[in-house]
């Protein structure tokens, strides 16, 4: 471990190099820490006259109104699952659709269904949302055909239940061409040589999938889930306000922070209880990252983030 | 070695600075350049001045409206800058929040600091706790000065009504006007159905059951929230103080100010409306849905929706102009009660934010564009025959202009709330007669606004308002729509949930703000 005069000879030893990461640096500096400073607005009373350091500081009278109505741990819950199931299925998903196109030889094929897996991930969520909205309201194409049917109509949005699914899906349907380019260019840089072995020794594909691709593509998949990880608090707002709205009979298993604080300060806008929340899920979201980093570090070093 | 590494460690540090410095330069430059510029312009202002003008410096101001621009708004804004560049050395450039989230931006413009130079206000819009919080200018001293004739034809109980503390942080809309709610319904289908006028609940259900019988067509098709809350607050004549949750109970008992959904009143709506329900007068996903009941109305999918007077008005024009087969009516709510409560003066206004770095020019606009017909027209109306056209008289226009086709240009109609001054305003030719009706039928019965001015910035029970809010989402509105398979039952959660989130701290509250208010004024 190098000591304090340790670093001064580092840095004298590689001063171009330091010189190179300068800007960088000055970027964060500029655009990531100094902002942060911002965060203090959560412990005061603002006021326009005050500006940041003017108004009065309150302590934490403003994070009150997050416990207050005693959901936060059920927001939280609601939060950090959703974001599990996105996360977890999500990048399952787009590795298995990885492998199929990795697996495919007619690239005409090949091409339009990765285009049209891509596509999903250009609409926006309002789109979805009027998709959505569509398919399951009470003169929606599933009641519809329901009725056609000679079967009882089901009130989707009087029921909680399948809301559950219907998110999972369809962040996973807007996000599993992203998701698949990022593993088949994965798939793409691991050497010919290794399946070419595995064929002269007799294994099918099944077994080459299972003993050269995932393995290989092992790296990449926890990378992406760390990455992934450090925004579990933090929800996708717009995949919640298009498709739940303001149905309050949903909010029990469909509210998350975000949507939560959006419609706290839309009511009653105060730019202290704002910053508050976002802070309470940064903090948090700090924390569980530092935490699996942590125990990855343990476990298999290699993996670790940092 | 020390030495060494002490002066590159302060080369790194001026490489740093400098590079921070270059930064900031770049903007100074510009900066200098941009003051060169104005620099010419007023010394050839001051010329033209020496010519018998007065001199005044070239400035560009920005200005917020609420709502959305209309599709020609920069044809009309062009026009406008001509004008004003011609008369006041002024360019504007008018920015619009839109409908959607506008609350949200409107707070985030004031609270960023954006440069703005005159913003829609409102009692609507917390006038009353943003001109406390600091947000506005006071306007005092530069109104007599820089807005002469509006600083006259203003009456001063107006002025009043925008004083808080000791400063004017807004200049009112002088247009008084009665916004009751009201149901624009399907006229002609009631004849069909032999049902007669509305008149009280009864004859509502009637209306709506036949719609639903006869018709087979859901009455309050699309959003069907805000369609029930207010026939419920003008039937029961609730007088809300505080958001859904807190009123009077009525007009003769201010000071009876009780938690609503905590009534014998609120009971039995619920109970009615989970009756209403039932019989499908609405969608079971009517929260969900954002469209409005008016669009199904014009599609013959709908048959009710909430409206005041003026909007009704503005829907019933539209029908005819598009010539769609329908008669459309129109019941205000007012008729339960008999009594109408006229707007506030800063129901609609406009205000100079603290941001602004030219308030003095800004109100001069202000000025010229209520007072002078010629700004007041091209801002409220449009453009000449494009988008109006004028009537047998000054007082009257036509829309849309002759040989103009309503599909292709639409009305003109911005928010221009905040300015307009009753001498200005016009009367559309073959509008809708009724609004002039209904006028006439409000004047006797007019009471004025005693809970309005009531003026509550929450701040000592923000934490409970935020917690009570999200309580009236998640189950009052719901069970205000009869959507939740239990009444009895999520009545009494929705009960408990509300006092555990605090409404009787904030009930106090309210009733004790309001009560100062009333002592004040005298209101028993």
């Amino acid at each position: 471990m190098p000591g304090k005069g340790g670093i001064i000879r580092e840095f004298n030893r590689n001063k171009v190099l330091f010189l190179m990461v300068a800007p960088t640096l000055l970027f964060f500096l500029i655009f990531s820490y100094i902002p942060m400073v911002g965060v203090y607005y959560a412990f005061t009373k603002f006021d326009f006259d005050g500006g940041l350091f003017g108004s009065e500081f309150i302590g934490l009278k403003n994070f009150e109104f997050l416990y207050k109505s005693g959901i936060l741990w059920n927001l939280t819950k609601n939060t950090v699952l959703y974001n599990l199931a996105f996360i977890i299925l999500g990048n399952i998903m787009q590795v298995i659709c990885a492998i199929f196109l990795a697996q495919l030889s007619s690239k005409f094929f090949k091409k339009t269904a990765q285009s049209l897996m891509f596509l999903p991930y250009f609409l926006s969520w309002v789109l979805v949302g009027a998709f959505v909205f569509n398919l399951f309201s009470d003169f929606g194409v599933i009641n519809t055909l329901l009725k056609q049917l000679g079967l009882q109509p089901y009130d989707f949005y009087l029921q909680t239940t399948p809301w559950k699914y219907i998110i999972v899906f369809f962040n996973i349907w807007k996000g599993i061409g992203y998701g698949t380019v990022i593993y088949l260019a994965a798939i793409m840089s691991i050497s010919d040589e290794y399946y070419e072995a595995a064929k002269i020794d007799g294994a099918n594909i099944f077994q080459q999938i299972r003993r050269i691709t995932l393995p290989l593509l092992m790296p990449t998949f926890i990378l992406l889930i760390l990455f992934s990880l450090g925004g579990i608090m933090k929800g996708q707002f717009d995949l919640f306000y298009q498709i739940i709205g303001n149905n309050g009979m949903l909010y029990d298993v469909t509210d998350i922070i975000d949507t939560y604080v959006f419609r706290s300060l839309t009511v009653n806008f105060d730019i202290g209880m704002g910053t508050a929340a976002g802070l309470y899920q940064s903090f948090f979201g700090f924390v569980i990252i530092m935490l699996v980093n942590y125990i990855i570090k343990k476990t298999r070093e290699e993996y670790a983030l940092f | 070695m020390r030495k060494r590494t002490k002066r590159l460690t302060l080369v790194l540090m001026m490489s740093l600075l400098i590079s921070l410095v270059a930064g900031c330069g770049g903007g100074n430059n510009n900066g200098a350049a941009e003051n060169k510029g104005t620099n010419t312009n007023e010394t050839k202002v001051a010329n033209e001045g020496e010519a018998g003008k007065e001199t005044l410096k070239k400035v560009k101001l920005t200005w917020y409206l609420v709502g959305d621009a209309h599709k020609d708004q920069d044809k009309i804004i062009a026009e406008w800058n001509k004008m004003l560049e011609k008369d006041l050395n002024t360019t504007i450039d008018v920015k619009f929040t839109t409908w959607n989230d506008w609350m949200t931006k409107y707070n985030l413009l004031l609270t960023s600091g954006e440069k703005i130079d005159m913003i829609f206000a409102s009692n609507w819009a917390d006038f009353y706790k943003l001109s406390k919080q600091g947000a506005f200018l006071d306007l005092k001293e530069l109104l007599p000065v820089n807005a002469p004739v509006t600083w006259g034809n203003v009456p001063k109980q107006d002025w009043d009504s925008v004083t808080v503390g000791d400063g004017i942080f807004a200049v009112p809309n002088t247009n008084s006007e009665y916004t009751p709610d009201g149901y624009v319904y399907r006229e002609d289908w009631l004849k069909e159905f032999g049902l007669p006028e509305f008149t009280d609940l009864a004859s509502i259900e009637a209306y709506f059951d036949a719609v639903k019988t006869k018709k087979n067509v859901t009455p309050i098709n699309g959003a069907a929230y805000e369609n029930v809350n207010r026939l419920f607050r003008f039937w029961n004549d609730f007088q809300m103080i505080s958001g859904e949750i807190i009123g009077a109970t009525s007009y003769e008992n201010p000071r009876d100010i009780q938690i609503v959904p905590f009534t014998d009143e609120y009971e039995a709506w619920v109970k009615k409306m989970k009756e209403w329900e039932e019989k499908g007068y609405w969608n079971k996903n009517s929260l969900s849905s954002k469209q409005e009941a008016g669009d199904f109305i014009k599609t013959g999918q709908g048959a009710i929706y909430w409206r005041n007077p003026s909007s009704a008005g503005g829907f019933i024009n539209e029908i005819q102009a598009k010539g769609l087969k329908m008669d459309v009516g129109y019941f205000p709510f007012t008729r339960f009660h008999n009594y109408v409560i006229p707007t506030l003066p800063i129901a609609n206004g406009m205000a100079i934010p603290k941001s602004s770095q030219n308030p003095e020019r800004s109100l001069m606009v202000l000025d010229k564009l209520r007072n002078d017909p010629a700004y007041f027209n091209l801002m409220t109306y449009g453009i000449e025959g494009t988008h109006w056209a004028k009537g047998e008289d000054d007082k009257t226009i036509v829309i849309p202009a002759p040989g103009v086709d309503l599909n292709v240009t639409p009305r003109y109609d911005i928010a221009s709330w905040g300015w307009r001054y009753e001498g200005n305003m016009k009367k559309e030719k073959g509008g809708w007669e009724g609004l002039d009706a209904l006028k006439e039928e409000f004047k006797p019965i007019s009471k004025q606004d005693i809970f309005g001015p009531i003026y509550l910035d929450y701040e000592p029970v923000k934490t409970e308002l935020a917690a009570v809010n999200q309580v009236f989402e998640q189950y009052g509105k719901p069970l205000m729509l009869g959507l939740t398979p239990d009444v009895d039952a999520s009545l009494k959660t929705y009960r408990e949930k509300l006092k555990a989130a605090g409404v009787e701290k904030l009930l106090a509250y309210v009733q004790e703000e309001s009560g100062k208010y009333f002592d004040e004024k005298g209101i028993q």
